[in-house]
């Protein structure tokens, strides 16, 4: 059933990323999207070698796993410790740009000692960032 | 594209109704209320509801996966996990894939409880829901 809902998608993406200008990705997001991270706060000292829990907030705007493609919806990527990608191109997946790709709203994470940011960024069925691309505010915290 | 999806659901609600168990869920999946407390006093009545849901992921209504499921806020009423959730002012849907929702009551005490639904609409089975919470607005 997923090859059946996902062939037709993937022409479709595809047609619209010909037309679509490099600047953005193909699909589009509400223009009043809003992404946050509903926990940790931006400042926020959490204990070493404890894993935390990080809430992805979302208003305006649904949550839909990878590969689904359903009007104003995306998943959510966590990107710790690195600059938002380039806004037209896939989001990488490494240990800096954590997918979400089973429509996860909330993760653990365990970081090493020191400064770390956190923002999240939301991509479309295809892992592409939305247009206008829908990303939170860049928080730090300190592990320690 | 929609008659791919309704199709995909055609052929889902004809396996569901085969068998008499509902979409299964993971043993471990939570689905609680971030925000507001429980016992919160809300001035005005306006707020955004934040659904939060831990170790299963949220889908649109109409596409069947496994170990997904959309939101649904259930206000004032009673927990009843037979059957599709209603729609109607008790029972609010999120089949957007929706995780926060913005609601408004009136003066008086209010409860609210999130319940799970498949693809269908349908409780999982077991049914993921979380605790009812009862808030107040003076």
């Amino acid at each position: 059933m997923d090859k059946r809902i996902h062939m037709p998608f993937v022409a479709a993406a595809a047609v619209l990323l010909l037309a679509g200008a490099a600047v953005a990705g193909p699909t589009a997001a509400p223009h009043d999207a809003y992404l946050y991270i509903g926990w940790p706060n931006d400042g926020q000292v959490l204990p070493a070698g404890q894993p935390f829990r990080v809430w992805f907030g979302l208003r305006n705007m649904g949550v839909a796993p990878k590969d689904v493609k359903f009007p104003n919806t995306g998943h959510h990527h966590l990107l710790v410790d690195t600059d938002l990608p380039p806004a037209d191109q896939e989001i990488p997946s490494d240990r800096n740009h954590l997918h979400f790709g089973a429509g996860e709203t909330e993760t653990m994470l365990e970081l090493p000692p020191g400064r770390h940011t956190l923002q999240l960024l939301m991509g479309d069925d295809k892992h592409i960032p939305h247009n206008p691309p829908v990303s939170s505010r860049k928080i730090t915290i300190t592990i320690r | 594209m929609f008659r791919e999806i309704a199709l995909a659901a055609l052929a889902a609600a004809s396996l569901a109704s085969a068998s008499a168990a509902g979409t299964p869920s993971p043993e471990n999946a939570e689905a609680y209320i971030i925000w507001p407390p429980d016992g919160a006093v809300i001035s005005g009545g306006k707020l955004w509801v934040r659904m939060g849901l831990r170790n299963m992921g949220v889908c649109p209504k109409g596409v069947e996966r496994p170990n997904v499921g959309h939101h649904h806020l259930l206000i004032d009423t009673e927990l009843n996990t037979e059957g599709q959730i209603p729609s109607d002012r008790n029972h609010l849907h999120f089949g957007a894939g929706e995780t926060e929702a913005r609601i408004e009551l009136p003066p008086g005490k209010h409860t609210l409880q999130m319940l799970l639904g498949d693809h269908d609409h349908r409780p999982h089975d077991p049914p993921v829901f979380s605790q009812k919470i009862t808030i107040t607005v003076p």
